[in-house]
C-alpha cells in the first residue's frame, strides 16, 4: 500500500502537522502523524478537484483538513468526486482540446462580432416603441447644439423653403418618412455635413449648403441622409455600440488592471466597420431614389466629388472633419454612383439634361457664348441589352 | 490575491517601524523573519485551463462562468504561497453564478438605459449607488469566507453602518471640497476594509492616518497638471507654427498627438500611483503584530501594464493569460510578511466554529456579486 505525505490541518489552529496517508480496506482513510491517529471511512470525505499542479485538499466531516501534493492515487480513492471537473481537467491537459477551445473562442468571437452584435441590436432596434427614438433623437440634437457648437442658420428663409420643398419632393411616398424633417445648422467646428439623427431628423450644416454648386448635389446628399432614416441606422449604430462596450467590459474585467485602452481600441474598429456597413446601405438607398426621382445618381458622384476639393483645398487628406471623414472610401463611392449614373443615362434618355455633365450649349444649342467645349470622357461602357460593363481604358495598367 | 486591489496601495512614506510586542521579561524574543510570498503560476499552464474554461462557457451559453471563476481563483489562490503552505479558495460555483447573472441583468439594464432615458439610467445609478455599501460588504465576506490558510479561514466582520458612512455619506464632503478630500475619503476606505478583516483570532489593524493618502495623490495630481499644461502649450505653439499665415484650422494630426499624449500621461502617473497606494495600504497593515512588507515599483508596473496591454491587443486577447500571471508574478515577489511566530499557534476565533461559520452563510444573499 502505498501511503502519501500530507499536511494536516484540525481546523480549530493553524497548527501544521505532518501526516502520513493511505487507504485501508478500500473504504477508510488511514492518517498517522505525531499526535494524530485517525481512520475516516471514504464517504465522509470531500476533494478538491485535480487543476493543475495545485495542492489537493481533503475535507474532512468535522471541518479539519488534509494539503497534499496532486497524485493519481487520490482520485483513485474517490472515484465518483466531482464528475464535471475532472473531465474539465483532462480537457486542460489535451492539447486537442486546447487547439479546438483556440478555434471555438476565436470563432465565436467572429461571429459575435460581425454577426451576434448587429443581428441583436437589430432585433431590439424593430421591436423598441418609436417614441424610443424620437426621444433618443431629441437628446442628441440637444447635446449637439449644446457641445458640437450648433448654432442657428444663417440661410435666408427663402433658401430654406426652396431645399425644404426639394427635401419633401425626396421623402414623397417613402414609407414610414411623413414626420421626416430637415434642419438648418450653422456648424462652423464641424464644416460642410449632414447628419442623420434617430427618430427622422437630418441636420445639413450651412456650410455645406454654400459649397455645392448645384442644388441636385444636396438632393443627392440628403437622399443618402434619407437612407439612414428609412433603415434607422443611428439607432441600430447605437444599440451596436452598446453592446460591443458591454462584451469588452466584461472580457477587460477579468484583467483587472489593463488598461480601458484594451476596451477603446476594439470598440473603435468595430465602429468603423458597422459604419462602413451603414454607408454602403444608405448609398445605394440614395443612387436608387435619386434615379427614381428622375436625378442623374451621377450627382451622387459630383456632390462627392465637391467635398473631396473642399477637403484637399484644406491642405489634408482623408481625416479631416467633416462629411468625408465620417464617410470614408470617397474613390470607391464615386465609382459607384458614376455607374449607375451610367445606367440612369442610358435607361432615361429623355432626361439627360439631368445629368451633372449635361452640356447646354453641345446638346442643346443654348450657348451662352460662342465656344464649345467637347465632352471628354475617359471612360467606356459597352452595354449589351441592359447590362452595362465599365470598361477601364488603362485597367491593364492598374491590375500591375 | 491576485486581486489585491481590496487592498491596494503604493508607495510614499517608507513603512514605519515594526512595533515591539511586549514579551514576558523571561522569554527571549523570537528574531523578526521576512516570509516572502511566492507565486508559482506560469503562462502556459493557465493558457490552457483559461482557453478550455472560456470556450466551455461559450458553448453554455454563460453558465459555466462560474466553474470558470472558481477554476481560475483556485490556479492563482493555489500558486500563491506564505511560509510553503498555499492559498485556497473555497468557494462553491452556484452562489457565484447567480450573483453574476445579477450583475449582468442589472449592467446591461443600466448601459442600455441611457441610450434611451438619462432619466431611467440616473435612477439606476442611484438604485446602485444607495446598495453598494451593502454589497460591498456582502462581497467582502463572501471573499474572506471562502479564502483560506493552513485550514483556517479569514473573515470581514460586516459593520453596514460604518460602511455607509465611509462608502456614501463621505461622498457629499466630497464633492463639497471640489475632490481635495478624495485621498483622505480612500483612507478612510481602505481603513474600514482592512480593519474588519480577521484570521482566526487575529485582527487585521490599518495603523496608516487618512492623512498618509495624501502625498501620493498629490504628487501624481501635480503631474498630472504639469504634464496637460505643458502640452497645452506645445499644443499651442505647435498650431501656431503650422498654420502661420494661414487662415486654414490646424491639422488633424495634432489633436491627435495632443489627445494620445495626455492619455500617455494618464496612464503612466496611474501605474505610479497604484504602486504608491498599495505600498501604502500593505505597509501600514498589520495582522496579530505581524506586518507586510510592499516593494511595488512605479515603473516596473508601468512596463508591465503597458506590456501586457500592447500583448493582449497584437493577440486579440489571446495573451490575457500571460498577462494576468506576469501582473500576480511580480506582485507576489514584491510582497513579504514579517513575523516573529510559527504561525503555529493562531486559533479559531473562541466559539465559533465550523458549524457557527456556516450559520453566518444566509441562503439568498451568500453569493459573490462582481459589480
Ligand atoms: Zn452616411
Amino acid at each position: 500500500m502505498t501511503s502519501l505525505a500530507a499536511r494536516y490541518f484540525d481546523g480549530q489552529s493553524s497548527r501544521v502537522h505532518d501526516v502520513a496517508v493511505e487507504l485501508l480496506d478500500n473504504r477508510t482513510l488511514r492518517l498517522r502523524g505525531a499526535g494524530i491517529e485517525r481512520d475516516e471511512p471514504l464517504e465522509h470525505l470531500r476533494v478538491s478537484p485535480r487543476l493543475a499542479r495545485i495542492a489537493r485538499t481533503i475535507e474532512l466531516a468535522d471541518g479539519a483538513r488534509l494539503l497534499l501534493d496532486d497524485h493519481p492515487l487520490i482520485d483513485q480513492w474517490f472515484p465518483l468526486h466531482n464528475p464535471l471537473q475532472r473531465w474539465v481537467d483532462r480537457l486542460e491537459r489535451h492539447a486537442h482540446a486546447v487547439a479546438a477551445s483556440i478555434v471555438v473562442c476565436v470563432l465565436s468571437g467572429a461571429v459575435l462580432f460581425y454577426w451576434g452584435v448587429p443581428w441583436m441590436s437589430d432585433r431590439i432596434a424593430a421591436q423598441l416603441p418609436e417614441q424610443v427614438e424620437t426621444r433618443l433623437g431629441e437628446e442628441v440634437l440637444a447635446q449637439l447644439d449644446r457641445f458640437a457648437g450648433l448654432a442657428p442658420s444663417s440661410l435666408d428663409m427663402e433658401r430654406q423653403s426652396g431645399l425644404l420643398e426639394r427635401f419633401a419632393a425626396l421623402k414623397a411616398d417613402m414609407p414610414g418618412a411623413e414626420n421626416h424633417r430637415l434642419l438648418f445648422r450653422n456648424a462652423a467646428g464641424i464644416g460642410p455635413n449632414a447628419l442623420a439623427l434617430p427618430g427622422g431628423t437630418v441636420i445639413i450644416t450651412d456650410q455645406l449648403v454654400s459649397l455645392v454648386n448645384d442644388d441636385r448635389e444636396i438632393d443627392a446628399v440628403l437622399a443618402h441622409e434619407l437612407g439612414h432614416q428609412q433603415q434607422h441606422h443611428a439607432l441600430r449604430q447605437t444599440l451596436r455600440s452598446s453592446f460591443v462596450i458591454v462584451i469588452a467590459a466584461m472580457f477587460a474585467g477579468d484583467v483587472s488592471s489593463a488598461s480601458a485602452v484594451v476596451v477603446a481600441v476594439p470598440t473603435f474598429l468595430l465602429q468603423g466597420h458597422y459604419s462602413r456597413e451603414f454607408e454602403s446601405e444608405a448609398d445605394a438607398f440614395a443612387l436608387r431614389t435619386l434615379a427614381e426621382r428622375g436625378i442623374s445618381p451621377a450627382w451622387f458622384a459630383q456632390a462627392m466629388r465637391t467635398l473631396e476639393a473642399f477637403v484637399s483645398d484644406q491642405g489634408e487628406s482623408d481625416d479631416s472633419p467633416g462629411y468625408l471623414s465620417s464617410h470614408p472610401q470617397t474613390r470607391e463611392r464615386i465609382d459607384e454612383a458614376e455607374f449607375a449614373g451610367e445606367k440612369f443615362a442610358i435607361e432615361h434618355p429623355e432626361l439627360y439634361r439631368e445629368r451633372p455633365d449635361y452640356d447646354a450649349c453641345a446638346e442643346d444649342g443654348i450657348c451662352e457664348d460662342a465656344e464649345s467645349e467637347e465632352m471628354d470622357s475617359d471612360e467606356v461602357y459597352e452595354c449589351v441589352d441592359d447590362d452595362c460593363e465599365r470598361v477601364e481604358p488603362d485597367a491593364s495598367l492598374e491590375l500591375q | 490575491m491576485t486581486e489585491s486591489d481590496d487592498f491596494s496601495l503604493p508607495l510614499a512614506a517608507p513603512p514605519p517601524p515594526p512595533p515591539v510586542p511586549h514579551w514576558p521579561a523571561r522569554v527571549q524574543p523570537m528574531p523578526l523573519v521576512e516570509h516572502e510570498f511566492e507565486f508559482s503560476g506560469r503562462g502556459d499552464e493557465y493558457f490552457r485551463i483559461w482557453i478550455v474554461n472560456l470556450a466551455l462557457t461559450i458553448l453554455s451559453l454563460g453558465i459555466f462562468s462560474a466553474w470558470a471563476k472558481v477554476r481560475t481563483e483556485r490556479y492563482f489562490y493555489g500558486n500563491t504561497k506564505l511560509v510553503g503552505v498555499p492559498f485556497e479558495y473555497l468557494a462553491k460555483p452556484l452562489p457565484i453564478l447567480l450573483g453574476r447573472i445579477i450583475a449582468v441583468v442589472l449592467f446591461s439594464a443600466y448601459v442600455l438605459a441611457g441610450q434611451f432615458s438619462i432619466g431611467l439610467q440616473l435612477g439606476l445609478a442611484l438604485l446602485v449607488a444607495v446598495l453598494a455599501p451593502w454589497l460591498l460588504v456582502r462581497g467582502l465576506m463572501f471573499r474572506a469566507r471562502y479564502s483560506s490558510w493552513r485550514g483556517l479561514s479569514f473573515r470581514f466582520v460586516p459593520d453596514y453602518g460604518e460602511s455607509y458612512i465611509r462608502f456614501f455619506v463621505l461622498f457629499l464632503p466630497l464633492l463639497a471640497s471640489f475632490g481635495l478630500l478624495y485621498p483622505w475619503v480612500k483612507g478612510k476606505q481602505k481603513e474600514f476594509i482592512v480593519d474588519h478583516h480577521r484570521y482566526g483570532t487575529q485582527v487585521f489593524r490599518f495603523l496608516a492616518r487618512p492623512g498618509q493618502f495624501y502625498p501620493p495623490y498629490l504628487i501624481a495630481w501635480s503631474v498630472i497638471f504639469a504634464w496637460m499644461f505643458g502640452g497645452a502649450m506645445l499644443f499651442g505653439f505647435g498650431v501656431a507654427l503650422l498654420s502661420a499665415g494661414s487662415t486654414s484650422p490646424p491639422p488633424q494630426w495634432i489633436i491627435w498627438a495632443f489627445v494620445v499624449a495626455i492619455y500617455a500621461g494618464y496612464f503612466v502617473v496611474l501605474a505610479f500611483l497604484a504602486a504608491a497606494i498599495a505600498n501604502l495600504v500593505y505597509n501600514s497593515t498589520e495582522v496579530g503584530g505581524r506586518r507586510f512588507q510592499s516593494r511595488l515599483k512605479g515603473g516596473r508596473l508601468l512596463w508591465i501594464y503597458a506590456s501586457n496591454t500592447v500583448l493582449i491587443l497584437v493577440s486579440a486577447g489571446l495573451l490575457i493569460p500571460w498577462a494576468m500571471v506576469r501582473l500576480a508574478q511580480y506582485r507576489a515577489s514584491c510582497l513579504s510578511l514579517l513575523a516573529r511566530d510559527d504561525f503555529n499557534g493562531i486559533e479559531v476565533r473562541q466559539g465559533q466554529g465550523i458549524d457557527a461559520i456556516a450559520a453566518e452563510v444566509d441562503g439568498l444573499f451568500d453569493i459573490d456579486i462582481g459589480l
